[in-house]
């Protein structure tokens, strides 16, 4: 094959690639804090023993974790107008979509992380007069975060590659933008190419920390 | 102190609890022995509500633990701010210690002072240290619990429940997960608090160090009261054919 590549046809058009992962950030970042939060809150939930708080929070884990996110986003930006009369942008429709979505995964984090602290520590903290939120932030989340940090990475690591979902309700994020490059060079090859290796170089270093993270603790428990 | 009437507890089909009554004394020893299931644990625990219990009441100095009575006289659950107030007048020893690893001793001590009872730093380190002392762990002060010897760990979670100034001292087989060179050192902590009058409601196998301390015993067997006596006619003269059997078998 005698393709002969024009990498810098990228360097040209340096700009647009700033400019889409400027997006990209902003949707990884904004869909972080909304999984996070609400994926504490739902994980919290899942873990009582209430079935008043357990049940919903577990309805809403299932359920998102059992449709695909493509569809949830275009239900939140299409579906959700005609429902409620609220119209969200592109961008934040992606963002909140993302950040429900994320939650659901986040959430499940959240539990086990909770539910792998002895039972018999639950016990103590209760006997010496504890109330449930002094017992959640003093004695199960400092030893629940260690073993969280881990899968929480690789949920970011996951949340970072769906953010090129914004592309198909046209938000300018990293595969927008490339595809309108696209239009305007007709190189295909070097540009999907280098958004690859864009994706992959800001990703994987997230990943290796995640595994070595965890070996190390393996290691110390 | 407490007091326990009609006290009923199920797991589902499996009726833990029938019918228990009691009374332990301001400055009671009162021990619990019995075979293995016999609801011994249970019991202890719907005495600091880490079990519910589902028909019966249990008193603590005074005080329905757990539930309220509502207009009408029904019983329905207390708020989790009551009930978290009562149960820290009890202090709790547990089989398998179960003290904070992520804390050194000093912090799992003054953990309580400080965070429920909402103390001044300086002054729950002050109390911990006496605490501390009391149960022989000075030099241990800032180790953490995997660092600990079993009899250790169990002279730490003594004086975390007794920095919290409790009225009285629940103890499940405190001795039963140590090394039997280990069990002497834990009694010998407890011992002192007997003589210094706590009020005690201690489940043990260690039938020396019942007929030493306790001021009462009372056998339990397939979630009832077999016999409640004093120590001395219990173990000399048991008047239940099942209490002469289960003596028998502990003591070989
Ligand atoms: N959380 C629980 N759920 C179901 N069954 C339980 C639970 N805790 C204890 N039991 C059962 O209740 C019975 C009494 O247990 P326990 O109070 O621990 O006895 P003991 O302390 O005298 O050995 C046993 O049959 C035990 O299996
Ligand atoms: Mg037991």
């Amino acid at each position: 094959m005698g393709y002969t590549w024009h990498f810098n046809v990228i360097w040209d058009y340096r700009i647009v690639f700033v400019r889409g992962a400027t997006i990209t950030a902003q949707l990884t970042v904004g869909s972080l804090l909304i999984g996070v939060l609400l994926g504490l809150i739902l994980g919290m939930m899942r873990s009582s023993h209430l079935k008043l708080l357990r049940g919903p929070a577990t309805f809403y884990i299932e359920f998102f974790r059992a449709t695909p996110v493509l569809v949830q986003l275009v239900w939140l930006y299409y579906s959700l107008p005609i429902l409620t009369g609220v119209q969200m942008g592109n961008v934040a429709s992606v963002t909140v979509g993302l950040g429900l979505h994320a939650a659901a995964y986040f959430a499940e984090i959240f539990r086990a992380g909770i539910n792998s602290i002895d039972r018999g520590q639950l016990d103590a903290a209760k006997s010496i007069g504890m109330i449930y939120w002094q017992m959640m932030w003093r004695i199960v989340l400092p030893q629940a975060v260690r073993r969280m940090i881990p899968p929480f990475i690789n949920e970011f690591a996951t949340l970072i590659k769906l953010t090129t979902l914004g592309s198909v309700l046209a938000v300018y994020e990293l595969l927008h933008e490339s595809n309108n490059l696209i239009n305007n060079t007709y190189r295909p090859l070097e540009v999907y190419t280098a958004l690859a290796v864009a994706f992959a170089v800001i990703i994987y270093p997230f990943i290796y920390l995640s595994q070595r993270l965890e070996r190390y603790w393996q290691v110390r428990s | 102190m407490i007091r326990v009437t009609n006290l009923h507890k199920r797991f589902g089909a499996l009726h833990v609890l029938r019918g228990i009554d009691l009374k332990v004394e301001r400055g009671e020893v009162f021990v619990i022995i019995g075979p293995s299931g016999s609801g011994k644990s249970t019991l202890l625990r719907c005495l600091n509500f880490l079990e519910e219990y589902d028909q019966g009441e249990v008193l603590f100095d005074g005080e329905l633990v757990g539930y309220r009575k509502a207009n009408g006289g029904k019983l329905v659950r207390d708020r989790a701010a009551n009930i978290a107030r009562v149960r820290a007048q009890m202090g709790m020893v547990f089989q398998s210690f179960n003290l904070f690893p992520h804390k050194t001793v000093l912090e799992n001590v003054i953990e309580g002072p400080l965070i429920v009872q909402r103390r001044n730093r300086a002054e729950a380190i002050a109390a911990a240290a006496a605490f501390i002392k009391k149960v022989g762990l000075d030099d241990k002060t800032h180790v953490y619990p995997s660092k600990l010897s079993g009899g250790q760990q169990q002279r730490a979670a003594i004086a975390r429940a007794l920095a919290m100034q409790p009225k009285a001292m629940l103890f499940d087989e405190p001795t039963s997960a140590l090394d039997p060179e280990l069990v002497g050192e834990v009694l010998a902590v407890m011992k002192t608090l007997a003589a210094d009058g706590m009020t005690m409601v201690i489940v043990t196998h260690e039938m020396a160090f019942a007929r030493e301390v306790a001021d009462r015993v009372m056998m339990m067997d397939e979630g009832a009261v077999v016999e409640l006596d004093t120590p001395e006619r219990m173990f000399n003269a048991p008047a239940h054919p099942r209490t002469a059997d289960f003596l028998r078998r502990v003591l070989h």
